[in-house]
């Protein structure tokens, strides 16, 4: 199956979701999702970095640089408590909806 | 909460730090490839190979980092400096865009600087006395002789002062001078108030050093103490410490000074003088009057009766009184004063607010130069954006280029916005330089009678206003073209190859032919009202005097009481004045060059006093007449001053003290009260005594060349010598009248060491001073309306030399076809054509809109007069015509051919 275009808006989610456990580099992000959505995700990289920088300017993600795998200048970004508040409220909305949204659609 | 600290530190990071930001973004960028890569290098692919991929996924690098940047960055901080350092580069680009637009704006926003500092300090400053806005002027009126301005009656003013309710402060003052002798320096001249006691605590000034007047001081026959101005302290004590408890030689008496008050203690004294009907006022001394010291006034209704007129009453309004309240309370209170004094049968009250007195004479022309640079500097921005606009069309490319690149709309704005900040900023600093340097021209060129114009300087509100006044600029004329920058089409531009091609689209075109008419309508009420102005200034000056002033020097004095003795009960005989004058005369007509002398009681353009006066034989009729102008003078001045002798004889040496009082009258007063009978031989009384007019003399304009000459009765000073001892000497000379002050001067000292002499100047300089106002407004305006006018051209010239760079293909392909050149340049000045007529026609009807807020500053002109209209109008259909024909005719010399090989 071909990889399939994030639903709009919640690559915001997405993104807050796979650095929760651990501190992450754009790169790392990007293939975390498609990881966890076992290859069916794929962040476009033109998205992903402005969506980065924008959460890290609304104080939900906090980034430190560090080094990468390829021993390269890196930035990594974790959640902070703010973005951890907004991660649980918008997981609960996504279930909410998503629930929803399969009722309906295996109605017969 | 710690979020937006983050956010602000990130933004000021971001904006102060441009350089390692950049660098964070393609570290950040390069990271991600290697590890993308490091993965596709896994999967077996070559390092080359590997990068290509991670390249391709990544998609458009630079858009993504600028996407990045935005985010990083408010628009408002960081971008403008980002566009302001790219604008500065655009600006360095095009000079001579930038030097028009800089020069154009500078011009506009220094004009402003200089007039609005001008406006600030002579009107918004606030005002050095504590109750200002409270104090109102109580003037007396006379039905007989209409004057609604003329100073009160000593017992008036005490009534006034015990039955107005609705003032709850009455104070006096009466304007003077004395002769101030020290043993070591020449006498001076001093200019002095009279002041009541109650004058300083109502007016709310405080004394710098020592007390005010005490009310026992105030009485009649009182020791003479004195207040002196805080500058005169300092010339002559150091300091206002020292100077309290000591004494001054003042008119010969020695006078004690018990206190020091501050130099802005006499605002408005100046305006409060020359408003009135008649008085003496300092403002003709020449240099920005300043009173330097303060007597009591000792108001004694004895030796000034309700007869006389020479006090100037100040109120303070009654806590919650209105000036309408004063008005009413006043005016009963003068009608109870007619039904119990016979002698003030026509009088009424008029109440004036103090700072209505003060500012009224000067709002005209403030108000109107305001006006004048406002719309110097609207054409100034229409100017710039039309720059703007021809600049934006050959910009496309550039805009179309960078919203490929990702700029969005808001940015282009913002960029537009930037780039006209930039530039009316360095205006803005050019015409503040501008306005300073120009400050010290202005004031010198204002008249001395505007109030405190000495205190005007260019200050930090003013250039506050300068830096706001900017920023509202930059927007007028910077948002059209950021707008038009909005709407560049991508496709079509790019695929242009930018060679000019194109044809100005219509909906530019439009737009700046809208402008060009704007800025011709502005220069169209610039120039009506400027042409007003000139022509009343013309009409001023070619108003006959009535006298011939080239050639004649005035030197003033006023003999002290002390050595000159005016006894009233010996009047017209004062041996000490009648001698001093004799032996003036003789030394003065001795001076080389000199070829007239006389002596005055008044020089021809002081109006002096009026008296009430009757013809023997029709005392009823002389009941309703107004009072006339009495001018003591010594036989000589009609020759002096060339006053022409129209019928009778003239006053000569036999008409002394001891002989038969004649007089002589002027045309007006002939005509007014003689039609159809011989003045000559008639008896005409004023100042108790009947004189037989033995002749007719011509007008002296003696109030001023715009204001028609009064009824007057001249007398030898002989016969009528000044109780005050007041006089002028007149000495009319063949050569430069200036050149001969030092000699006047000398001969005076010769005559008495101890009289100050003051007003020295020629007849010429003193006419020239009292229209001073007028020609600042002239001469200011006439300024302007020029750099509108040539601004306006400039503008004009700029439009149609696009218009036809933009055509020149399509003009090349007319010629080319065999159209004449005529035909050529025809077609861009029918264009013009019909954007000057619309511009007439707009400024015009705004011109007389504009112009009938001048008409007070008008004379012998009408508001709207067709005359002007009709000249500006015409005037600038030439200078348009020109200004569009000039860019046509060089169009239409082009060789076609060569212009269209150029340009495939």
């Amino acid at each position: 199956m071909k990889p399939i275009d994030l639903v709009q808006g919640t690559l915001d989610l997405l993104i807050l979701k796979s650095i929760g456990g651990e501190s992450l580099h754009g790169w790392a992000i990007a293939r975390r999702i498609r990881q966890l959505s076992r290859e069916v995700l794929q962040v476009q990289q033109g998205s992903l970095y402005p969506a980065l920088h924008r959460l890290e300017d609304q104080g939900l993600i906090k980034a430190t640089w560090g080094v990468s795998e390829q021993n390269r200048r890196a930035k990594f970004y974790s959640l902070t408590k703010a973005g951890q508040k907004r991660l649980d409220k918008e997981a609960a909305q996504w279930h909410r909806l998503a629930s929803a949204i399969t009722m309906v659609v295996s109605s017969a | 909460m710690t979020h937006w600290l983050t956010r602000i530190r990130n933004r000021l990071r971001a904006f102060t730090n441009l350089p390692s930001v950049d660098r964070d973004l393609d570290d950040e960028v390069m990271a991600h490839l290697e590890a993308s890569a490091a993965e596709y290098e896994a999967a077996g692919l070559s390092r080359k190979a590997a990068l290509d991929a991670a390249r391709r996924d990544f998609g458009a690098v630079t858009q993504v980092m600028e996407e990045c940047r935005e985010v990083q960055r408010t628009p408002w901080l960081a971008n403008i400096g980002r566009d302001g350092v790219f604008a500065w580069r655009l600006l360095k680009r095009s000079p001579g865009f930038a030097i028009a637009a800089v020069v154009t704006l500078a011009l506009g926003l220094g004009a402003n600087t200089a007039i609005y500092s001008v406006i600030r300090g002579v009107l918004l400053r606030p005002s050095p006395l504590g109750s200002f806005d409270r104090i109102v002027m109580l003037w007396e009126t006379d039905r007989t002789s209409g004057t609604t301005h003329e100073p009160a009656s000593v017992p008036d003013f005490l009534d006034y002062k015990a039955r107005a309710r609705t003032i709850d402060a009455l104070a006096a003052l009466m304007a003077t001078e004395v002769n101030l002798t020290r043993p070591t320096a020449d006498p001076e001249r001093l200019l002095t108030l009279r002041a009541s006691h109650e004058m300083l605590p109502m007016l709310g000034v405080s004394t710098v050093a020592g007390r005010g007047f005490l009310e026992q001081e105030d009485k009649p026959g009182a020791s003479t103490i004195v207040l002196i101005s805080q500058s005169l302290a300092r010339r002559l004590f150091a300091s206002p410490e020292a100077a309290v408890g000591r004494t001054l030689r003042l008119d010969e008496q020695p006078c004690a000074i018990v206190g020091v008050v501050p130099d802005t203690t006499d605002f408005g004294v100046l305006q409060i003088l020359s408003t009135a009907a008649y008085s003496r006022s300092f403002a003709d001394r020449g240099q920005a009057a300043h009173v330097d010291v303060w007597m009591p006034l000792q108001p004694n209704p004895e030796t000034l009766p309700r007869t006389t007129h020479p006090i100037f009453v100040l109120g303070r309004l009654a806590p919650g009184a209105t000036p309408a309240a004063a008005q009413a309370e006043t005016s009963s209170i003068a009608a109870d004063l007619e039904r119990e004094f016979p002698v003030n049968r026509g009088r009424g009250a008029n109440v004036e607010l103090l700072s209505d007195v003060i500012f009224d004479p000067v709002r005209p022309t403030l108000y109107l130069l305001a006006a004048a640079v406002v719309v110097v500097l609207l054409i100034a921005c229409v100017n710039v954006a039309n720059l703007q606009l021809a600049r934006g069309a050959t910009r496309t490319q550039e805009v179309a280029i960078r919203s490929a690149l990702g700029a969005g709309k808001a940015r282009l704005f913002g960029q537009f916005m930037t780039e006209s900040l930039v530039l009316t900023y360095i205006a803005a600093a050019a015409g503040v330089a501008l306005a300073y340097a120009s400050m010290k021209g202005l004031l010198a060129l204002a008249p001395a009678d505007v109030p405190r114009v000495s205190l005007v300087s260019l200050d930090g509100s003013v250039l506050g206003a300068a830096l706001i006044m900017a920023a509202v600029v930059a927007l007028t004329f910077g948002v059209l073209p950021a707008l038009q920058a909005r709407r560049v089409d991508l496709v079509t531009t790019l695929k242009d190859d930018g060679g000019g091609k194109g044809t100005a689209g219509p909906e530019r075109k439009r737009v700046r032919g809208a402008l060009v008419v704007a800025e011709l309508a502005a220069a169209v009420m610039l120039l009506s009202g400027a042409g007003l102005l000139i022509r009343s200034f013309w009409n001023l000056q070619h108003v006959a005097p009535g006298f011939q002033p080239q050639g004649v020097l005035k030197a003033e004095y006023q003999l002290p009481a002390a050595r000159y003795p005016a006894n009233m009960r010996a009047w017209p005989n004062f041996p000490e004045h009648h001698a001093f004058a004799r032996a003036v005369l003789a030394r003065a007509a001795a001076l080389p060059g000199v070829t007239n002398v006389a002596i005055a009681g008044n020089h021809p353009l002081d109006p002096g006093f009026t008296n009430s006066f009757r013809i023997i034989g029709r005392e009823a009729e002389g009941a309703s007449w107004p009072e006339i102008s009495v001018r003591a003078v010594s036989p000589g001045y009609l020759q002096t001053v060339r006053l022409p002798l129209l019928r009778g004889r003239t006053l000569t040496d036999a008409d002394s003290t001891g002989a038969a009082p004649v007089a002589l009258i002027n045309q007006t007063a002939a005509e007014r009260f003689f039609a159809g009978r011989d003045p000559i031989g008639a008896q005409i009384r004023f100042w108790g005594i009947p004189r037989t007019i033995v002749g007719i003399v011509g007008n002296e304009r003696i109030q001023g060349l715009s204001a028609p000459p009064p009824i007057a009765a001249y007398v030898s000073i002989f016969q009528a010598p000044s109780v005050t001892g007041a006089g002028v000497l007149l000495v009319r000379t063949s050569a430069d009248p200036i050149a001969l002050s030092n000699a006047v001067r000398g001969m005076f000292r010769d005559q008495d060491p101890l009289l100050a002499i003051f007003g020295i100047e020629s007849l010429e300089q003193a006419l020239s001073r009292s229209i001073s106002q007028r020609r600042f407004a002239m001469l200011l305006v006439t300024a302007f309306a020029g750099v509108a006018l040539l601004m306006a051209a400039i503008g004009v010239y700029g439009v149609f030399n696009y218009d036809v760079a933009v055509r020149r293909r399509e003009l090349s392909i007319r010629l080319a076809l065999g159209a004449a050149r005529g035909s050529i340049v025809r077609l861009v000045v029918n264009h013009a054509l019909v954007l000057i007529a619309l511009a007439l026609a707009i400024g015009v009807s705004a011109a007389f809109g504009f112009t009938t807020f001048l008409s007070s500053l008008l004379f012998g002109v009408e508001a709207r007069d067709p005359v002007t209209m009709f000249g500006v109008a015409a005037l600038l259909a030439v200078i348009g015509l020109l200004a569009s024909a000039l860019p046509a005719w060089r169009a239409s010399r082009v060789d076609p051919s060569r212009t269209l090989r150029a340009l495939d």
